[in-house]
């Protein structure tokens, strides 16, 4: 259990990190063009690159914690045994999506480790740049197989999507207690 | 047969409950391989591409995060009380207050079932209370808030971007005439029924007041002077004016309204402080609020919603563009075109295929999903028939919000049914008669391009083209 | 099956660029029917160009035409072509790459996979600011758009000049809403990306060149029988010919429509202030010499001299 936490804080932290670096990169660059009439050379590179990793780094935490859309009002509707069915299909195909990726991100990174080139104004090798290819699909893989896993074993029975309708009603809840504190007061 | 393998799969990995952005990659993928014989090295490549080579679309995490700090109930509370002391005195004028105030946290926030929970669960209650029937008010406030993706600025615009290559900046500026055009046309409306039914109006408070609640809601709506201003005043590109955005959304949630953060509760000025006494120590409380922000649990919270929404965003759309690809490479939009022209099916006809279309899809489907996979498709048709794509992207938008309001899957439904308490039948009754004029509204968009095209337009002529 | 050569640019099908690959299409289909197909993927529909070269090397793209600042990477030989002034108009341009010397660079790219095909003109640069530019101190503190290049930073910096990297796609915007001041770009890119009606003031310099190179894997061409590779060899020299005259033509036309359109002011510089920019600009050649090779240099130089 505290291993589980400790991973999520490791995922959420290393998430929210990417995103505000990324705001404030940009935000930097105006500040330095508008301040100091100067630019920042790498910015840019760099600024694409957390992009990059925070997407392919975020699509397993996405899954593990239900952050994903998909379309779940037909599976709903079947009964509880052949949901679960279909859902373990489905889980089996994105796996399969997954190596096939993880397959031809091998190909690619092996391929630009050979010639080795430097990224424009990182002072990185480009294969380094890549291998979020590899991590982002491999944890993918392992979120998963865990979800398959809790499938099978009936704690789940279909993947776990982002609700917005769910979510705003958070603003609701924190509005209605405030109210009732009021009352109280 | 390649085209119908590849949605033959995008559906059935949909149906069965898929991920869509999973859905989009693997049917790409296998389209990919048994169609043509580019190598699993070189789809990765691209997948790689489409997820760190696109400067545009790094607004969509940027305003996802400013929105996230600024969609908390107290912003909505400031924005009402603004609103109605403005047009409360009308008739009805409560009514069209919270319009307005769906308007104003549309134009912040971007999410259209946000809007409703926040403007939704302050107003609803408070219309019954005035002796409006519980119906009317749901009815409004679910319409109203569906102006969150049509006011700019708008995810759902920059995901059109996006798919499109059309400019954000301008389909911004498209979306601010029909938005201000619903409004005020559900205010006409509820004026007429207020009329009708001898709603009630509020007493006016008097200027003083209306400018100080005025103030106190401007900390939000200077967002979008930051946003527009910068982009048209000179200053910024859309992603850039995202990130300043973003910074300031949060200087505003967490130093200015205090709504939350370490500095959540405490008072600009104590009972009996000093005022020099009072800017130290607000100045010093500030200063120290940067650092404790970085662990303070709620603008964690706030980080780290807003990080999964863009990420599963930009997942989709990283593989929509696999997906765009195969379609591109495979000349699939081409040959729909190819087809429809040879119906010769006039521009106003094509327009109400796609109503159609983007209506079903509507009905089960996210707006952002739909158009990362309708756009492509419909674009280059579009231009064939010399439709103007800010104005098919406008009609998308307006298409969306309606989806918002249909069920099986409509989230503004969803969530006025949390609000109210209410079942899903009584929901759908009550927003059935303001649907109707959203229809209508979505009739006008289509056929007078004006009311999308004029601002860009206008705005391009000032600038001398 | 015939062999498959799936020609990918970024820019759109009526730009030279994208003429000379449907001509180049053309003439392989017609002379080597069915042995040979060729594919155009024009407006970044396959790769963009950052990526496009890596794509080659995995085998999935065959041809593409980068701007010769992508190659500098793979060759630091390669930056010779973006220091200022060294050769005085096209023609001196076209002397150097049809030189020895400048087909020896081409094959430069083997050591990494790749093998140049041959030069593809674009043009000369011009500089373009919101505010006229007719002697080095006019640059003083502004803020200029350049690609990603070692030597164009410095050739900025040179003339007090700050350099900034954006992407191609947000230069628009950027120039209108003055958040950067200028940016030099060849006459036709100035007029495809409308840049003049946002840039005030054009001053016609001439100072550097803007060219592509077709290129290929080495792994492709080498796969091709000798006559295959010959055949094909001649119908993309056909075709780049053709494309160079075409650039050449729609640069003055560009240049003329620019003037025309009474948007900006494009400034004639003096041969006296032409010296005052060169003067300021030419110790950047000093400062890449030891990547360039001053011999190399010494090469180019002489093309102006016929
Ligand atoms: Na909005
Ligand atoms: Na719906």
């Amino acid at each position: 259990m505290a291993i589980r936490n400790l991973v999520s804080q490791l995922e959420e932290a290393i998430l929210s990190l990417l995103l505000v670096g990324m705001t404030f990169l940009v935000f930097a660059e105006v500040v330095a063009r508008f301040g100091f009439n100067a630019g920042i050379h790498w910015a840019q590179e760099a600024t694409l690159l957390m992009a990059g990793w925070f997407v392919l780094f975020g699509a397993s935490y996405g899954v593990k914690v239900g952050a994903h859309i998909g379309v779940d009002v037909f599976v709903r509707l079947l009964p509880a045994k052949l949901h679960r069915a279909v859902t373990l299909f489905a889980v089996v195909l994105c796996i399969i999506y997954c190596g096939l990726f993880l397959f031809g991100s091998w190909e690619y990174i092996s391929k630009m480790k050979m010639i080795g080139i430097e990224m424009e104004d990182i002072p990185m090798p480009k294969w380094v740049s890549s291998t979020i290819l590899l991590i982002g699909f491999g944890l993918l893989v392992i979120r998963f197989v865990q979800l398959g896993w809790k499938v099978l074993k009936g704690e789940a029975e279909g993947f776990h999507f982002a609700d917005e309708a769910e979510e705003s009603m958070a603003i609701a809840r924190e509005l209605k207690e405030a109210q009732e504190k009021e009352a109280r007061s | 047969m390649t085209t119908a393998m590849l949605f033959i799969m995008l559906f059935a990995c949909m149906l069965m409950g898929m991920p869509i952005a999973i859905a989009l990659g693997l049917s790409s993928v296998t389209t990919i391989l048994l169609f043509s014989n580019d190598s699993l090295a070189s789809i990765a490549l691209k997948l790689f591409e489409a997820t760190t080579s696109h400067y545009t679309l790094l607004a969509i995490p940027f305003f996802i995060l400013s929105s996230a700090f600024l969609s908390t109930g107290g912003v909505a509370k400031r924005l009402i009380n603004f609103a109605v002391d403005a047009i409360g005195h009308v008739r009805g004028g409560l009514a069209m207050a919270s319009v307005m105030a769906c308007m104003l946290f549309a134009a912040v926030s971007g999410s259209s079932p946000a809007t409703v929970a926040a403007i939704g669960s302050i107003v609803i209650a408070g219309m019954v209370r005035s002796g409006y029937p519980e119906a009317f008010g749901a009815g409004v406030i679910a319409n109203a808030g569906t102006l969150g993706i049509l006011i700019p600025p708008s995810i759902v615009m920059l995901v059109y971007s996006a798919a499109t290559e059309v400019s954000a900046s301008r389909m911004f500026m498209a979306g601010f005439i029909p938005g201000i055009m619903m409004g005020l046309l559900l205010m006409i409306a509820i004026y007429i029924a207020a009329r009708v039914m001898k709603l009630p109006a509020q007493p006016f408070p008097g200027f003083a007041q209306l400018a100080r609640s005025g103030l106190i809601a401007l900390g939000g709506l200077m967002l979008i002077i930051i946003v527009l201003g910068s982009i048209y005043g000179g200053v910024a590109s859309p992603t850039e004016a995202a990130s300043v955005a973003a910074i300031y959304a949060f200087l505003v949630a967490v130093v200015g309204y205090r709504d939350i953060g370490p500095m959540k509760g405490v008072p600009w000025r104590r009972e009996r402080e000093s005022l020099p006494g009072a800017v130290v120590r607000n100045g010093a409380q500030m200063l120290l609020a940067m650092p404790q922000s970085i662990w303070h649990p709620e603008v964690r919270k706030v980080l780290v919603d807003a990080a999964k929404v863009s990420m599963m965003l930009l997942f989709i759309i990283a593989n929509a563009m696999l997906f765009a690809h195969v379609l591109t490479t495979e000349r699939i939009p081409h040959q729909i075109a190819e087809v429809i022209v040879h119906w010769g099916l006039p521009a106003w006809g094509f327009l109400i295929v796609v109503n159609i279309l983007l209506l079903i899809a509507g009905n089960f489907m996210e707006p952002s999903a739909i158009l990362l996979i309708m756009a492509p498709i419909l674009f280059p048709i579009a231009t064939q028939l010399g439709i103007d794509p800010i104005h098919l992207g406008i009609i998308m938008v307006v298409n969306m919000e309606i989806g918002m309001l249909t069920p099986p899957v409509g989230l503004n439904l969803f969530v006025t049914a949390g609000i109210t308490g209410r079942d899903m039948v009584w929901v759908i009754k009550a927003c059935l008669p303001w649907l109707g004029l959203l229809l209508f509204f979505l009739i006008l968009i289509t056929y007078i391009p004006q009311i999308s095209l004029f601002l860009p337009e206008y705005i391009d002529h000032l600038r001398g083209y | 099956a015939p062999i498959e050569i799936k020609f990918s640019h970024v820019v759109a099908e009526n730009t030279p660029k994208g003429k000379m690959a449907t001509r180049f299409k053309e003439l392989v289909e017609q002379r080597l029917g069915d042995k040979v197909t060729v594919s155009v993927f024009p407006n970044s529909q396959l790769f963009g160009d950052d990526k496009v070269l890596e794509a080659m090397l995995l085998g999935d793209v065959q041809m593409a035409a980068p701007s010769l600042s992508k190659f500098q990477k793979y060759t630091p030989a390669l930056q010779i072509f973006d220091l200022p002034f060294l050769f005085n108009n096209m023609g001196a341009v076209d002397r150097f790459q049809q030189s020895p010397t400048g087909q020896e660079l081409l094959n430069s790219l083997r050591k990494k996979g790749y093998v140049g095909l041959g030069y593809l003109h674009n043009g000369m640069k011009q500089l373009s600011a919101n505010e006229p530019l007719r002697v080095p101190a006019d640059a003083d503190g502004k803020k200029f758009r350049i690609q990603t290049s070692d030597v164009l930073a410095a050739q900025f910096e040179a003339v007090g000049g700050v350099p900034l990297k954006k992407p191609f796609s947000e230069v628009f915007t950027l120039m209108q809403t003055k958040a950067i001041d200028g940016s030099e770009n060849p006459w036709t890119n100035i007029y495809s990306k409308k840049f003049h009606e946002v840039q005030s003031y054009i001053t016609e310099t001439d100072h550097g060149v803007l060219d592509y190179m077709v290129v290929t894997s080495a792994e492709f061409w080498n796969s091709l029988d000798d006559d295959l590779r010959a055949e094909v060899k001649k119908a993309l020299d056909e075709a780049i010919a053709y494309g160079n005259e075409e650039a050449s033509k729609l640069a003055a036309e560009d240049r003329q429509k620019i003037i025309d359109s009474g948007r900006t002011e494009v400034i004639q510089i003096t041969e006296e202030e032409r010296q005052l920019w060169v003067e300021a600009m030419k110790p950047v050649w000093k400062k890449f010499s030891g990547d360039i090779g001053q011999d190399l240099i010494n090469e180019a130089l002489k093309a102006n001299a016929e």
